[in-house]
């Protein structure tokens, strides 16, 4: 009998686990905040101070996180005794102040000069967890302090997002300061640009090689829209296409082995496939109306492009190999210029309504699509930066051409090209 | 029996298993270990190569020369209309072929005279779009100008597509005067 | 002689199989397992919560001090003197609104038809033009910053901010030392400051300090779902006792912000009705519209 009671009581203790723990689960769907609060200390020396140095740095990285809008600087006002500190080791910082101060993430470095040899160390610390996210030594020249400026910004959305930042790549654009349209190059917030041809002609519609320090671009030079290439650093120019007609609108593949443009040379503007030798390896449409402005995506199976074919100018996508050709775009009456995002989901372009081009971005699938910019002038040629985040664009506005960056999805534009000269058709290098 | 044995060790199996993947460690929050020497990167200056201007001589000699030969033809093909085209349109108005009706008759008035045709047009829209169409413009002349007894290879064809405008206006009297094909004499 | 217990038992062996004994006993071992299991959290999983519910507490509002306010509570801190970091001015140009596409006019072109000069699409809502946002911001910031950088100075430069100076490291240390409550049990109290012994839900008090502290921007990854579950304990004295992570969402970005978040929730300002066990999901659900 002891046994059955035995197993009574088991039972009986069973039943009484089971019933349900109270089990509290909550959902937090939604940040407090946006922006993570940053701290951007000024570079301090670590042995004699030199005027200006600090000062430009500071300005350039807060140019640069600024835009990429991931971070609400904590006002250097309130810095406390830990900013005047020269810490570069994790177990000097203070964090209790810069917690204090609501700082999350904050930016401490110094620099030294030895002759001409410029080191500039640099450290971007999590507060909360009280350790390095990233460190490291620069060592360059005087001049290069923009350069190390820019390289680590990049640093610093890596440290934070895994994602390298593009702020130490370089765009290319053209500019009508000398008369003519020439191809020019400058940094990614517009400083130092740098003219690279001289053709005396018309060039157009310049794009990067993605594997090499190369440029491709339209130039009237020998009387025929031909495309060239040109190598950045050691200015060696050739002819790449020089067919009957146009030659215009090459776009290197990602790969950078095959070049995708438009030729006329039957009488009718088509989409072919040419290698870096100039020669033709694809047709890549066949259709009596005008085919132009091709835009690989990221993998290289299909390219964006402009086509009349159905009435108004809109864009469509072709598949490189089985060549076949769907429709993306439907509203508005001109579409253009498409550009596929490098990390493949969305498509920007340009849409003429209302006498004026706006930038608008959709999904390849055709879904989602939204207007970018708004307000007076036309934003045309719209290009992405190696990282997707961000895009250039060209603006005519009061009959001034200027280049703009602004974030993916269309807030914190701002103009990169310098005042009064006619710029226009940016594009985004690959990471330099 | 077999059978009964043979369930109890599968079912014995299943518990152990179940005990061995509740007492496994749950994932911890890990901070990843950041080494505090950082990396070091030199900053490579490559020098770009300045853009080298040079002069451009050898053309100019035979260009006055040419000059010359062709200032004859030109004064031909001076005589020769601009013809206009509608917004985003290649094909020829009604006025548009009139006008080249009376070309046709200069040029064969004329028949050593060879031109090129430059199709133009609004600044408006995409320039690669504009180049193409620029090119129909003009090859939409030279087809008429064809139909109309002229020989095909008296005439070549160009498109400047936007960017050699008549009047850089931003008005709709600008962009009419643009949206052009223009007549150039050629040697 | 056998009792008659024993006897039956034979029988009811014979009419079963011999490993009875066994089976009972792996039978109730089994059982045993099922409660065990559970508590372990390991079978049964609740169903995953699907859209966010949002509970607000509209009368009390959780407090950073409850004691502020009870008369035993006065030593407490001086305000705070809390510097508050100035944001940037952040260029917000208008919210691109999805445009509707209209839907397909293929529109084959048999007779070159004259269109308008220009396409008269009267066209989505029109906002207010762009602030031409670097400069005249900038330019307003840099002169804001610079007024406030000679009042500074103007006031009495050093003593000033070394008396500031001395009060902030007050302050810090004052938070380092984490001023314990006077009286163990003292309930929590409202936001008027007057303790109130009306109940705050102790997991809304937790919800609303992670919160809003956590700090996450849509920039950060491409990935716009992400998602991971953090199992954290309170103790009834409002303090993080254990945490750790049950999903991550694989982007550390996500994940880091998360641990920034729960870090700095550490201390909820507060006591608890009673030690706290929570499941927390963070997800971006209420952002996606957003983009």
């Amino acid at each position: 009998m002891n046994k059955i009671k035995f197993s009574l009581f088991f039972i009986v203790l069973c039943l009484l686990f089971s019933t349900p723990a109270l089990a509290v689960k909550i959902e937090i769907s939604a940040p407090g905040e946006q922006t993570i609060p940053l701290a951007i200390t000024r570079l301090l020396p670590i042995e004699e101070p030199l005027q200006g140095l600090a000062e430009e740095f500071q300005q350039v990285l807060e140019a640069d996180l600024d835009l990429s809008g991931l971070f609400a600087q904590v006002d250097p006002a309130a810095f406390l005794d830990d900013a005047a500190k020269l810490t570069l080791l994790s177990t000097m910082v203070d964090f209790a102040q810069w917690r204090m101060l609501g700082a999350e993430a904050v930016i401490k470095g110094g620099y030294r000069l030895q002759g001409e040899k410029l080191t500039i160390e640099l450290r971007l610390y999590d507060v909360i967890s009280r350790r390095l996210l990233t460190g490291r030594r620069y060592i360059g020249k005087m001049n290069d302090v923009r350069k190390i400026a820019h390289a680590f910004a990049d640093q610093v959305l890596l440290g934070l997002t895994d994602e390298l930042g593009p702020f130490s790549s370089r765009i290319a654009y053209i500019s009508k300061r000398t008369g003519h349209k020439e191809l020019y190059l400058m940094d990614v917030d517009g400083y130092k640009p740098q003219r690279l041809t001289d053709h005396r002609t018309i060039v157009l519609n310049p794009d990067f090689s993605p594997t090499r320090k190369e440029i491709t671009f339209t130039s009237y030079k020998a009387g025929n829209p031909d495309l060239y290439r040109k190598e950045i650093y050691t200015g060696r120019e050739s002819r790449l296409s020089l067919k009957q007609g146009l030659n215009i609108g090459g776009r290197y593949s990602p790969d950078g082995r095959e070049v995708a443009l438009t030729l006329s040379k039957d009488k009718n503007s088509e989409l072919y496939l040419i290698g870096t030798d100039g020669t033709i390896h694809k047709r890549l449409t066949n259709h009596y109306g005008i085919d132009v402005d091709p835009s690989w995506s990221p993998e290289g199976t299909r390219i964006a492009f402009v086509s009349d074919r159905r009435g108004n100018p809109n864009v469509f996508i072709v598949d490189v190999h089985s060549l076949e050709v769907e429709r993306l775009t439907f509203a508005g009456k001109y579409n253009a210029t498409p550009a596929w995002s490098p990390k493949g989901k969305r498509i920007a372009f340009a849409r003429l309504a209302d006498r004026k081009f706006d930038i608008f971005s959709i999904n390849a699938d055709g879904s989602d699509e939204r207007q970018l910019t708004f307000g007076a002038g036309s934003k045309e040629h719209p290009r992405w930066s190696p990282d997707g985040r961000f895009l250039v664009y060209s603006l005519d506005r009061d009959g001034e051409k200027s280049i703009w960056v602004m974030r993916a999805d269309g807030t914190g534009a701002r103009r990169i090209s310098a005042a009064g000269a006619a710029d226009s058709h940016p594009a985004w290098s690959g990471r330099w | 029996m077999q059978k009964f044995n043979i369930t109890r060790l599968l079912v014995m199996l299943f518990v152990l298993t179940l005990f061995a993947a509740g007492c496994a460690k749950k994932p911890v929050a890990d901070d990843a270990a950041v080494t505090e020497q950082p990396t070091e990167v030199a900053v490579i200056e490559q020098q770009p190569a300045a853009v080298v201007e040079q002069q451009v001589d050898e053309a100019a000699a035979a260009r006055r020369a040419a000059k010359a030969a062709a200032s004859a033809a030109k004064r031909a093909a001076n005589n020769l209309v601009r013809v206009y085209f509608d917004f985003d349109q290649y094909t020829l108005t009604a006025s548009a072929k009139d006008q080249l009706m009376s070309n046709a008759m200069l040029l064969k008035s004329a028949p050593a005279v060879k031109i090129q045709i430059e199709g133009h047009c609004d600044e408006r829209g995409s320039d690669e779009y504009n180049l193409a169409l620029g090119e129909k413009r003009a090859l939409a002349t030279k087809n008429y100008l064809v139909s109309l007894g002229i020989s095909a290879n008296r005439m070549s064809v160009i498109s400047y597509g936007e960017e050699v405008p008549l009047d850089s206006a931003n008005t709709e009297a600008a962009w009419a005067k643009n949206r052009r094909a223009e007549f150039k004499a050629q040697r | 002689m056998e009792s008659p217990r024993k006897q039956r038992w034979r029988q009811l062996q014979s009419l079963f199989e011999p490993g009875l004994r066994r089976m009972l006993v792996i039978s109730a071992l089994l059982h045993l397992l099922l409660p065990t299991l559970y508590n372990a959290s390991f079978l049964f999983k609740s169903d995953p919560v699907k859209p966010p519910v949002y509970r607000v507490n509209l009368v009390n509002k959780p407090v950073k001090n409850p004691q502020a306010g009870r008369p035993e509570a006065v030593r407490v801190t001086k305000p705070r003197p809390k510097p508050k970091p100035k944001v940037k001015p952040k260029p917000l140009p208008p919210k691109p609104k999805p445009v509707k596409p209209i839907p397909p006019k293929p529109k084959p072109k048999a007779e070159p038809v004259k269109p308008k000069p220009a396409p008269k699409v009267k066209s989505k809502p029109k906002p207010e033009p762009k602030p031409s946002v670097s400069k005249a911001q900038e330019d307003i910031r840099m002169a804001a910053m610079e007024k406030f950088r000679a009042k500074i100075d103007k006031e009495k430069a050093k003593k000033a901010i070394q008396d500031r100076f001395a009060d902030l490291k007050a302050a810090v240390s004052a938070e380092n030392q984490q001023l314990e409550s006077p009286i163990t049990d003292a309930p929590p109290g409202s936001v008027t400051g007057k303790g109130d012994k009306v109940g705050i839900e102790a997991i809304e008090t937790i919800r609303t300090t992670i919160k809003s502290n956590w700090r996450y921007s849509q920039y950060l990854s491409s990935n716009r779902n992400p998602e991971a579950e953090f199992r954290l304990k309170y103790n009834s004295g409002g303090k993080l006792v254990d945490y750790t992570a049950i999903k991550l969402s694989g982007i550390s970005a996500f994940d880091e912000s998360l641990k920034r978040a729960i870090l700095k929730s550490k201390d909820l300002g507060q006591t608890l009705p009673e030690s706290v066990d929570i499941n927390v999901i963070f997800n971006l659900k209420e952002m996606l519209d957003q983009r």
